[in-house]
């Protein structure tokens, strides 16, 4: 049925093949191999098996990404998921000290994940007015506060039978299993980000909450999602640092949620919310574990790791503000 | 002072990228005149406004102030040569107060120190003049709209503009404030001051304007003696075509009730409020702005919650906690806010218009989108209302303030249990040509039984659109007439303050 005035209105979907290599991702895909190639060249034992085999170590903090990037998505920031690694990797190593299993150990380590987002989800849903990087600046300090007390005068704690998290660390041929935990959290993330009305709702709500309120989006419950979300994320990221540490200190997880932060931002999630997917995420994050590893190996020390990842991530920003000015200066040119 | 003219503008024209926003247009305002400038969203009147500020400079044409050829590089410019503009939407510091916001940028300085004292006094005596009610210490921020507009024109005064442009001020003010700014327009005429007086009011521009001016499509069409020009020839001017009917009300026979509330009270906002609305029925409310109308019906719909209350759809009582609640129920929101409440700018249209029924079309236990029937849904509902759109992929920000407002009730539309449409202030900066559309989509609606309770503070709008008229004051139900009997005097007098019994027993 059309209007009065018979106009119609266009509803098929156009994607070109040549604008999906001209996107974010297609950008991100060069730099991948980019890096590849780097590692190749500066590093002689830089194979396919030696990524993968030590990709672990660096592989934890890519489950908290995923969440990270639907906090960014929905325009909060979550900043205390680095301490609740720590206090997750360290009450789970007590567990398996005391005895646990590893049923035991992976209970304590998401448990206290979830309880840890529980808390922030419940602060923030609450006290609607709080910015959420006040509060979870606040519970970052008592999440590491508390773990550094439970840790005592030493600092540390190492897991006395090693055997119990043994598992998590198995090889499958050349994969380490926390790969495939990895690969199967980026299906299930991406998916409902791109593909379920779930992933609207959340874009729905970073673009506009109070829209998102009058069209009968549970705005309160989908931010209380989110971070339970991201704090069992980091549960499970403090499982599989357990696993290739096998012990946990007071500076377990420092500077994890910035990494995490700097991966979505790098893979074009926008801060301001509403922009940017996962898939964009996921690339830039395994283009960092890439880099690291291969810096690793020609033993680059890590603070310089650190710049090249700051300076990525300030270039990354930056692109899309200079092809803007690039269009509007050609634009101009046109007009003369 | 037939041709006394204090300001003058020929043959100017502005390109933007790609559009021409300015065709060779004209202008021309006499020294002490109110002078309207009409048209349609789009039709110029904004850019037109930022030439003569100097916020904009045109490729072509000139200007004459006092008969001299003037070239403004930039906005001061403008206001040392005397022209002030105030925007629809005060552009103020809330945080600051009335004395602080008037000498932003102009302060008096002694030594490089502020002189609090005479600003203050200087403040008081500009706000003397305008008839304030408010102190010049105040703050900018606890001041409602209409005062916050007096501000911008003290803030005009006190740079002794000659000329001010006021743009839609009476957009967001209530009928008593609107009589109040007409006033403070005749003493400012009065006292020699030229003004460009920006609005889509008809009432407007009839009360304070002696010429009125049209723009259409970037192009001047003419200008008029107020006194002289009908209303159905100055829409023919301003849409191109002519609009026979602009309260296409139909004659609908009124059927069942289909929505009711009753006893809804939050402390400080409303209390005992209760409203009824049948098959086929348009209902009014009115009142001054502050009068609670949007507080209530946002309770009833569960946006924000009520102290107490019940809502009854279909006879049935139903109990509304958040949004979803009233959606579910079959009553449907229609906000005041278009751009911040109802619609995600940078989302596509088609977007826009599936979100409230994503999840019932979603396939599967993974609520997986139905972007095939999603984008069916919206083409044809965006299509029944006439969206002037190319793509459902055209981000919503991209069209005007009247084909927003159209997804807007598209929107509304896709929601097929609706059986109760609120419409919150639905033509609210919305041009002629759009509310005409928005109101024929309204008689349709009512004609297929839907029940259509209106928001609005504009009067014609009122009494052509509604079967019954509530009159709302300080959060209470004062009246409630029959379209018959309505009188823009008698619903304006039930909107005061003492909402006067007689008259409420009287008409019932």
């Amino acid at each position: 049925m059309a209007g009065k005035s018979g106009r119609e209105i266009n509803a098929v979907p156009q994607n070109s093949v040549k604008q999906k290599i001209l996107s974010w991702e297609g950008g991100l895909v060069i730099i991948f191999v980019a890096v590849l190639i780097l590692g190749a060249v500066i590093s002689p034992t830089y194979n396919f098996f030696s990524v993968f085999r030590e990709m672990p170590k660096y592989l934890c903090e890519i489950f908290m990404m995923f969440a990270m990037g639907y906090i960014l998505i929905i325009a909060e920031i979550d900043i205390s998921v680095g301490a609740i690694v720590c206090l997750a990797a360290t009450l789970g190593c007590f567990a398996g000290n005391a005895g646990a299993p590893l049923a035991g150990v992976i209970a304590v380590c998401i448990g206290v994940g979830f309880l840890a987002g529980c808390l922030n989800g419940v602060i923030l849903t609450h006290f609607t007015e709080l910015p959420s990087m006040i509060v979870t600046l606040g519970t970052q300090i008592i999440f590491r506060g508390i773990a550094e007390v439970s840790l005592g005068s030493g600092g540390s704690v190492s897991m006395s039978n090693s055997k119990i998290i043994m598992p998590l660390a198995t090889m499958v041929g050349p994969f380490p299993l926390v790969f495939f935990f990895v690969a199967i959290a980026a299906v299930i993330f991406i998916f409902s980000l791109s593909r379920t009305t779930f992933g609207r709702k959340l874009y729905a709500v970073g673009s506009n909450h109070t829209a998102a309120h009058y069209a009968g989006i549970p705005v309160q419950k989908i931010r209380m999602i989110c971070f339970v979300l991201i704090g069992t994320m980091a549960g499970v990221c403090a499982l599989f640092y357990l696993s290739t540490t096998f012990g946990a200190n007071t500076t377990t997880g420092q500077g994890y949620e910035m990494d995490v932060i700097a991966m979505c931002v790098f893979g074009g999630i926008a801060t301001t919310g509403g922009k940017g997917n996962l898939i964009g995420a996921t690339i830039a994050g395994f283009t960092i574990v890439c880099l690291r590893i291969a810096l690793g190996q020609r033993n680059i020390n890590t603070q310089l790791i650190l710049v090249i990842i700051g300076l990525l991530l300030i270039i990354s920003v930056l692109i899309p503000r200079i092809s803007e000015v690039l269009g509007n200066r050609k634009r101009r040119a046109v007009q003369g | 002072m037939s041709d006394d003219l204090i300001l003058e503008l020929k043959g100017i024209t502005k390109i933007f990228p790609g559009v021409k926003a300015l065709d060779q247009v004209q202008f021309q305002l006499r020294r002490g005149e109110v002078h309207a400038l009409m048209g349609e969203n789009g039709a110029g009147k904004s850019t037109f406004i930022k030439v003569i500020t100097g916020v904009h400079r045109a490729e072509e044409g000139h200007m004459y102030l006092n008969g001299q050829e003037v070239h403004f590089k930039g906005p001061k410019d403008a206001l040392e040569a005397g022209i002030a503009a105030v925007y629809q939407h005060p552009t103020t510091y809330p945080e600051l107060t009335v004395t602080e916001n008037i000498f932003m940028g102009h302060e008096f300085k002694k030594n490089g120190l502020i002189q609090w004292r005479a600003m203050n006094q200087e403040a008081k005596k500009l706000l003397d003049r305008l008839d304030a009610d408010f102190k010049p210490t105040e703050e900018m921020g606890a001041l409602s709209v209409a005062q916050q507009q007096m501000v911008e024109i003290a803030k005009a005064l006190s740079t002794n503009a000659k000329i001010i442009i006021l743009d839609e001020p009476t957009a967001a003010l209530a009928a008593n404030e609107s009589q109040r700014l007409y006033r403070i327009v005749d003493q400012l005429r009065d006292e020699g001051v030229s003004i460009i007086f920006i609005s889509h009011r008809m009432e407007d521009m009839y009360r304070v304007a002696s010429r009125v001016t049209v723009f259409r499509d970037a192009h001047y069409i003419g200008t008029y003696d107020v006194d002289k020009i009908t209303t159905p020839d100055l829409i023919k001017a301003m849409v191109g075509r002519e609009i026979s009917d602009m309260y296409p009300k139909p004659d609908v026979e009124i059927g069942k009730e289909v929505f009711r509330f009753e006893g809804m009270t939050r402390t400080g906002y409303f209390k005992d409020v209760a409203m009824t609305v049948h098959a086929g029925e348009i209902v009014g409310v009115t009142g001054l702005v502050g009068a609670g109308r949007t507080e209530t019906l946002e309770a009833v719909c569960g946006i924000t919650k009520a102290d107490s209350g019940h809502v009854f759809v279909d006879g049935k009582e139903v109990h509304i906690k958040k949004p979803a609640d009233a959606m579910k129920a079959g009553i449907v929101l229609l906000p005041e806010n278009r751009q911040t409440q109802g619609l995600i700018l940078r989302w596509g249209l088609g977007d826009n218009v599936i979100l409230p029924i994503q999840d019932e079309l979603a396939k599967g236990p993974f609520k997986v989108k139905n972007e095939k029937k999603e984008r069916e849904l919206s083409k044809k509902y965006l299509e029944e209302v006439d969206t002037k759109a190319v793509t459902i992929f055209d981000p919503a920000s991209s069209l005007s303030g009247g084909n927003q407002q159209k997804v807007v009730v598209a929107k509304a539309l896709v929601q097929d249990n609706m059986k109760v449409l609120i419409m919150d202030e639905p033509t609210k900066g919305v041009d002629v040509g759009a509310k005409a559309e928005i109101y024929s989509i309204m008689g349709d609606l009512a004609k297929k039984g839907y029940g259509i309770l209106m928001i609005s503070s504009e009067m014609p709008e009122i009494l052509g659109m509604s079967d019954r008229i509530y009159t709302m004051c300080k959060g209470r139900v004062t009246g409630c007439l029959d379209r018959r009997d309505a009188t823009q005097e008698l619903l304006l007098e039930m909107s005061m303050e003492k909402g006067n019994n007689e008259k409420k027993e009287a008409a019932e």
